[in-house]
């Protein structure tokens, strides 16, 4: 379980985070969708640990990231909008590392490591080093070291970027999988169809600020087109409305 | 996942780096023996020229009985602390890398690692950046004071525990001070203040080094003022530096004796350095990080000039818009234009060696010898060019990085690219080669004719170096480098090094024999021959023909392997 509360962060007098509140259950896929420059990366970066809020608290697996940042983070998997891998390390080694900074150490790592290959699709790269791999073998690597140590909750930051339809479609299901598993998963992402598709809950985040939250069915019912499609409510909810000018630009 | 299993000794954080330098050593790649064997080749002969060079002024300091011996303890003293400022300054800039800046912190900070684990895993890195080049320093002349000194072999275990903790202490310091400095500003805007810090600390040593004269200290008639040079660096705080307690621990150490009050001096500062920077780092380090997340605002975003002197200037928009982002991507980043400043301290030394060179000592040979230094000089700036081409002009094309894409994309040819690289790297190089030459040759006041001859001939050979270190980043590039220093120690880069220096070779020769041939008959009042004429203006003929051809080949080179290329970074 995810439990973010009154999450703030400023740089400078800029106020990139302002008061987010978030809840992702067990077994739960929760959207966080918002426009570039929301906060929505911003907001991550601090559940995953990697920036400091100036206020708010954030629960992982009912761990206090602040007053227990180990248990905390041994429950979360992370996987970044734009991972590092060491270059010069293989695929295995680079899933044996990570493990290792899990705690794995058993002689069952081995296995689990072929297995997540597998799963990702990555077997017959194991034992090549990851400066020859594409960006989508490189994003579904990262996957599988999140995935790796059996995580309770999973932070994805825009999930589908670079990957192929396959890929893509490969990693829908492993979430799927995996929320069916119990995990809970807070997934940011601009590509509304994969939130439409997935997310049993959406929040939609504007200036630092969460401006709807809910089922998609929800969403579309607060922004008044409960027919439409989740894009034109995004846009209709996220001010959107300037595109219409692009016209007369173009 | 159990939090208790999580516990690992800090060295499983260093794993990686292990695993990829291993990795890196089993899947060679081109020119790595070449590289290997030449710059190992360089290393060596430095480490045999210290030890030799520690064991000559040791062995003869030891000729003078007490007063040597003191000079040998203060020599040593003052060594150490040489690097201890040096080590200090070092694990600034390298700390604010390990600690803040590294991309795989992204991947431990999120990972369930304890803040002192993590603390001490950053340091030993640090310690190892900071400090392998000290200790490769250190031991050749180390080595080389206790051959000289016929000392026992405990000397050897004496240097190892009193260099160790030696290390540590400036490097603990450097890590606490940039811990301060990351928590006042933020971690990118610091790291441009330490690399400017560095780069004046480094000129400044390298220019007081030079106008304290040492070559004084060799006269024997000077031997008083040996004692008064090296009082002048003694201090009441002297004592209380660890460079002293080194200096005392390792002369007892040399006379086969033992201090243990400064080596237990250095053990017990060195872990409480430690300890005390450690707590610092688990109290203050996350604060840091989140800061050095925070993007730092542009400079010169608003520097209307450059664009106004660059449309005076006769090029074409598209070359015209090249050379303003590059100057401006150079001026953003310190860690480039701040090496200029060394290179400005390095060409004052050099003009000022010629400056002090007592040549009317030799009141018969002051004219050849002055003559010959002229073509000692041009050599010399031709080298400086070559080195300064390798490390600006050649990792030009690389420099684009994964943004290339633009280039290849945009509707430009990329020979006009490439050109645009060749102009804004010929003018800077050209204007320093010509300034060390003139100013060089005034300063020694040699033969006019020479004067002229090698004004125009470092101009021919700078249109040429240019040319060819251009054309060779190209045809090399190193779009995935960290940096430029990476691009100039590449294949490419070591090759172009190769060929410069055989050019600069074959153009002294081909300018040095017209003209100690005119210089003689001139000297001797006789005209040149006819035979010696045609040999005259063909040496002269043909050294044009080569630097030309050296800058248009390099040149074509560079432009078919860009258009060549069949994959673009990006």
């Amino acid at each position: 379980m995810i439990a973010v509360e009154n999450l703030v962060k400023r740089f400078g007098a800029f106020t990139a985070v302002d008061g987010v509140s978030i809840t992702v259950a067990p077994g739960q896929i929760h959207g966080f969708l918002g426009p570039n420059g929301a906060g929505k990366t911003t907001s991550i970066r601090m559940i995953a640990g990697l920036l400091r809020p100036d206020a708010g608290r954030i629960l992982v697996n009912g761990h206090d990231l602040a007053r227990e940042p180990e248990s905390a983070k041994a429950a979360l998997g992370f996987i970044p909008d734009r991972p590092f891998i060491y270059d010069k390390l293989t695929a295995g080694e680079f899933l044996q590392f990570h493990g290792g900074l899990y705690g794995m150490d058993g002689g069952d790592t081995a296995a689990r490591i072929t297995e997540m290959l597998e799963i990702f699709e990555l077997g017959r790269w194991q034992h090549e080093l990851v400066e020859s791999f594409s960006h989508g073998m490189k994003q579904r690597l990262v996957m599988s070291a999140a995935f790796l140590h059996r995580p309770t909750a999973v932070l994805v930051d825009e999930p589908m970027v670079g990957l192929d339809p396959r890929g893509a479609r490969l990693i829908k299901d492993i979430f799927r999988l995996m929320a069916a598993r119990g995990v809970a998963i807070l997934m940011s992402t601009h590509t509304l169809e994969v939130a439409q598709e997935m997310c049993d809950l959406i929040s939609i985040i504007l200036k630092g600020k969460i401006i709807a939250h809910g089922t998609v069915a929800d969403v579309r019912a607060m922004a008044g087109t409960p027919d439409e499609e989740l894009t034109p409510v995004f846009l209709k909810l996220t001010g959107g409305g300037a595109l219409q000018e692009i016209d007369e630009i173009v | 996942m159990n939090t208790a299993s999580v516990v690992r000794p800090f060295p499983y954080l260093l794993l990686p780096t292990w695993w990829a330098s291993r990795n890196r050593a089993r899947r060679r790649e081109k020119g790595d023996l070449t590289r290997g064997l030449l710059f190992g080749g360089i290393g060596l002969a430095v480490i045999a020229a210290l030890f030799a060079g520690a064991f000559w002024v040791t062995w003869q300091a030891a000729g003078y009985d007490e007063l040597g011996d003191y000079l040998i303890r203060i020599g040593l003293s003052w060594l150490f602390l040489t690097f201890l400022s040096f080590l200090a300054f070092s694990a600034v800039v390298a700390s604010l890398s390990t600690f803040f800046l590294s991309d795989d912190l992204r991947l431990l900070l999120v990972a369930p690692v304890a803040p002192r684990r993590l603390f001490l895993a950053r340091f030993a890195r640090t310690l190892g950046q900071a400090g392998w080049m000290v200790v490769v320093f250190l031991v050749p002349v180390l080595a080389g004071i206790g051959f000289a000194k016929c000392a026992p072999w405990s000397f050897t275990g004496t240097v190892i525990i009193t260099v160790i903790p030696f290390v540590i202490i400036p490097v603990a310091l450097g890590s606490a001070v940039t811990l301060l400095l990351v928590n006042v500003f933020p971690a990118r805007r610091a790291r441009d203040i330490l690399m400017f810090m560095g780069l004046v600390f480094a000129t400044s040593l390298v220019l007081l080094l030079r106008f304290l004269q040492p070559e004084r200290l060799l006269r024997v008639e000077s031997m008083p003022e040996v004692t008064a040079f090296f009082a002048t660096l003694q201090s009441p705080l002297t004592p209380l530096l660890p460079s002293f307690w080194a200096g005392e621990a390792l002369f007892a150490g040399v006379q086969g004796g033992s201090d243990w009050f400064h080596m237990a001096a250095l053990w017990t500062t060195a872990a409480a350095m430690v300890v005390l920077v450690g707590a610092a780092f688990e109290r203050w380090h996350f604060a840091g990080f989140s800061k050095s997340q925070e993007a730092r605002k542009a400079r010169f975003a608003r520097f209307h000039g450059l664009a106004a002197v660059a449309r005076v200037l006769p090029l074409s928009p598209v070359r015209r818009h090249l050379l303003v982002k590059d100057v401006k991507v150079f001026l953003r980043d310190v860690s480039q234009w701040s090496q200029l400043l060394l290179l400005v301290a390095l060409m004052l030394v050099y003009l000022y060696n010629f400056r002090v060179l007592d040549l009317d000592r030799l009141p018969y040979m002051s004219g050849v010898v002055k003559n010959l230094y002229a073509f000692l000089n041009l050599a010399m700036a031709a080298f400086v060019m070559a080195t300064v081409a390798v490390r600006f002009v050649f990792p030009a094309v690389s420099a684009e990085g994964a943004a290339f894409w633009i280039i290849r994309t945009a509707p430009i040819s990329l020979r006009d690219f490439l050109w645009s690289k060749f102009w804004s790297g010929l003018v800077p190089v050209l204007v320093l080669s010509e300034v060390l030459i003139v100013a060089g040759n005034e300063l020694l006041g040699v033969d006019p004719f020479l004067k002229r001859m090698s004004a125009v001939a470092i101009a021919f050979m700078a249109f040429a170096l240019v040319g060819l270190a251009t054309g060779l980043g190209a045809r090399y590039p190193r779009f995935a480098a960290d940096n430029p220093s990476q691009v100039a120690g590449s294949y490419g880069g070591v090759a172009f090094m190769i060929v410069a220096v055989l050019f600069i070779l074959v153009m002294v020769g081909l300018l040095g024999w017209p003209s100690s041939v005119y210089l003689f008959n001139q000297v001797r009042r006789r005209p040149l021959t006819d035979v010696q004429q045609v040999m005259f203006y063909a040496c002269f003929a043909t050294a044009a023909a080569l630097s030309l051809a050296t800058w248009l080949l390099g040149m074509r080179t560079g432009v078919r392997a860009l258009e060549a290329m069949d994959r673009t970074p990006a």
